[in-house]
């Protein structure tokens, strides 16, 4: 009798199994999917491993939707742990590619040249602006340098009345109030992006180091960039860095910025950022396309946005497995199509103008 | 018994009933006031989550597609898809713990309790110990070590499995161990004047009286592992696609598609797979705490 109930038990949970496995799907469609790249050469091996940066992560998100429909059956799998985990990965050979706020530094270079067996390759394929958001009632349309804003995120100007933000604000009511900064609590190549530009913009003025955390000394840590964002929406009179895409969906208000050209501040858009990333300058040699920091946060062009993230993709220039070669210049080319670069806008990111994308085609080409 | 019996059958010497004196009534009012205090702030965490889950991430889960649907070829911002592909990678990735922990703990457990004497017990009843103290993430790194650094594998969904081993068995070892020695020593003993064999005993007597009681731990001990994150975060790739196979290829878990989430997509529609992926890794835990206390109420040994 007990047994019987116990086979129907079991019987029960084995056909609950199969009835739950047999009724999944990775059919999605039906609600517009992502158009087909041209231009792509498909083919090679079938699932990539990817990891690394979360501020690309979504970038990649669209670039795989549209891979997956250009060259069919194949995928990329890409986890967001972080930049530093991405290399580790990378170079510990558990990924074929890794993504990452920062170029391979040149303690990493020799375990990725030895990973690759081959010269490993920077590719800088997702731009994200950095907006810095603020909440002051009363105000819109706030105007910063790189030097106002160093001293801001340094607590040397500590109220927003201050003569130094009002000589960039001319005919604004700026209130008397102290400005509180946000910022993450959590490493993050954001923070670090950010804090370069204020050392490159305000030539040093800021004079804290440029790591993965804060050390402008002042205001509170919140954890991730929707924590900044919550943080300077929740609080008057604070101001925050964030990506683009945090301030745009909470609707905070964003600054114009004065770039080292001077002129009139320039408003966050994908064209301003175009501008900049279009004038920037490269150090790395031959098919490496790792970029020169200073020259996009010091940009001279009129109209150029100059707080930008660039994110990389860390590739091998020619792959063990050919297999792999082929499956991961398949997936850069459909990452530049035009297609994959339609999607980048809804997330925040800058498409990459079209100078700048023949050099990175031309590196994407060689690998093998 | 006899003692009760026996018992002189005269009034006490003193008076048997006496006024509560208000010094005594004001200390128990005070004791009940402050232990319901006491449980009310114990509950209200747990209300509120509950409760903030269940709003925040019931429109997410009445959706067929939430159940029956992954996340390929979804973007970050559309309120498409489901979590098929994290339902499937966690109950695969528990399973193997189970397959491998729950054998390993059930015996351990036998042995301890039926066999054990001496140093080899002592030492193995201390590393029990020792190894339910270790956090999550330490199990985690020494899978890491051990197989990925040294032994040379790739990520996995069955590494993982291998790392919740290390968490379930000593909450299998243990729940075993104390439903074993809640059997009484009669039976044991009626049994050995049978003349049946120890092993016998054990096998015909002593783990079918305790099996309820077995069974329901072993259901909470995965309940416990399936919410893990550590082991996911460093064991394992995410994957946006269904992936059945735990030895190869990334495969996604609920934690760890809440976790993807959370760090990387600020959108209406991700905050709302967050919530979601909470509530149904609460259901599923739930759904494994009924069937223990189901279980154990079908298969207890009738008197």
């Amino acid at each position: 009798m007990r047994f019987q109930r116990r086979a129907a038990a079991v019987g029960l949970i084995a056909a609950g199994a199969l009835l739950f496995s047999a009724c999944g799907s990775d059919n999605n469609s039906g609600g517009g999917s992502a158009p087909q790249a041209t231009g792509v050469t498909c083919g090679g091996k079938q699932a990539l491993k990817a990891s690394g940066s979360t501020a690309q992560a979504n970038a990649i998100t669209g670039f795989v939707n549209t891979f997956e429909q250009t060259c069919n059956g194949q995928t990329v799998n890409y986890t967001a742990s972080g930049s530093g985990a991405g290399r580790n990965d990378f170079t510990g050979g558990q990924t074929d590619f890794a993504g990452s706020d920062a170029a391979l530094s040149s303690s990493d270079l020799p375990k990725a040249q030895a990973r690759c067996n081959s010269t490993p390759l920077n590719l800088p394929m997702v731009f994200g602006p950095i907006a810095i958001a603020y909440n002051v009632p009363g105000v819109s349309d706030l105007a910063l340098d790189g030097p106002t804003a160093a001293k801001i995120f340094n607590g040397t100007v500590k109220t927003w009345n201050d003569p130094a933000i009002a000589a960039l604000n001319p005919g604004k009511t700026l209130p008397a109030n102290p400005i509180v900064v946000n910022f993450r609590s959590d490493d993050s190549g954001t923070t670090q992006n950010f804090q370069t530009y204020l050392n490159a913009a305000s030539n040093n003025a800021y004079g804290k180091p440029s790591t993965q955390t804060f050390n402008g000394g002042v205001g509170a840590g919140a954890r991730g960039s929707q924590g900044v964002t919550d943080a300077t929406k929740n609080t008057q009179y604070s101001i925050g860095y964030i990506e683009a895409s945090f301030a745009q969906k909470a609707q905070l208000p964003t600054a114009g910025i004065i770039n080292a050209g001077g002129g009139s501040p320039v408003a966050l858009s994908t064209d301003n950022v175009g501008k900049a990333i279009n004038a920037v300058q490269v150090t790395g040699q031959g098919n490496d396309l790792t970029l020169d920091l200073n020259s996009l946060y010091k940009t001279t062009t009129p109209g150029a946005y100059p707080i930008a993230l660039a994110t990389y993709e860390i590739v091998c220039s020619k792959y063990a497995d050919p297999q792999t070669g082929t499956a991961v210049k398949a997936f850069l080319q459909t990452a530049l199509s035009p297609q994959a670069q339609g999607t980048l806008t809804s997330g925040g990111y800058v498409p990459i103008p079209d100078a700048f994308k023949q050099r990175l085609s031309t590196s994407i080409n060689s690998i093998s | 018994m006899s003692a009760a019996l026996d018992a002189p059958e005269r009034p006490a010497a003193s008076e048997a009933f006496r006024a509560v004196s208000t010094a005594r009534k004001v200390k128990n009012q005070l004791a009940t006031v402050l232990v319901t205090l006491a449980f009310v702030i114990a509950v209200i965490p747990l209300v509120w989550l509950l409760v903030s889950v269940l709003i925040k991430g019931f429109p997410a889960i009445v959706s067929v597609d939430w159940w029956t649907k992954s996340l390929s070829g979804v973007t970050p911002d559309q309120a498409r898809g489901g979590v098929y592909h994290a339902i499937v990678g966690t109950l695969v990735q528990a399973l193997i713990a189970g397959i491998i922990a729950v054998p390993v703990g059930i015996f351990a457990a036998v042995y301890l309790v039926e066999y054990g004497r001496g140093r080899l017990a002592r030492i193995t009843s201390f590393m029990v110990d020792i190894l339910s103290g270790v956090p999550s993430i330490v199990a985690a790194l020494f899978i890491f070590a051990l197989f990925i650094s040294i032994g040379g594998l790739s990520q996995s969904g069955f590494l993982v499995g291998l790392a919740l081993v290390l968490l379930m068995l000593p909450v299998v070892i243990r729940n075993t161990e104390e439903m074993l020695r809640l059997v009484p020593d009669e039976l044991r003993e009626a049994s050995y004047a049978l003349g049946i064999p120890k092993w016998k005993t054990i096998l015909r007597i002593v783990l079918p009286t305790a099996l309820s009681g077995t069974v329901t731990g072993v259901m909470l001990a995965f309940a416990r592992v399936m919410g893990e994150t550590a082991p996911v975060l460093v064991l394992v790739g995410y994957a946006r696609a269904i992936n059945f196979d735990p030895f190869e290829g990334n495969q996604a878990s609920l934690p760890l598609l809440i976790y993807t989430e959370l760090s990387t997509n600020p959108s209406a529609a991700g905050q709302l797979r967050i919530w979601g992926g909470a509530l149904t890794l609460i259901l599923i835990v739930m759904v494994f705490q009924l069937a223990a206390s189901l279980i154990s109420r079908y298969s207890a040994i009738s008197k």
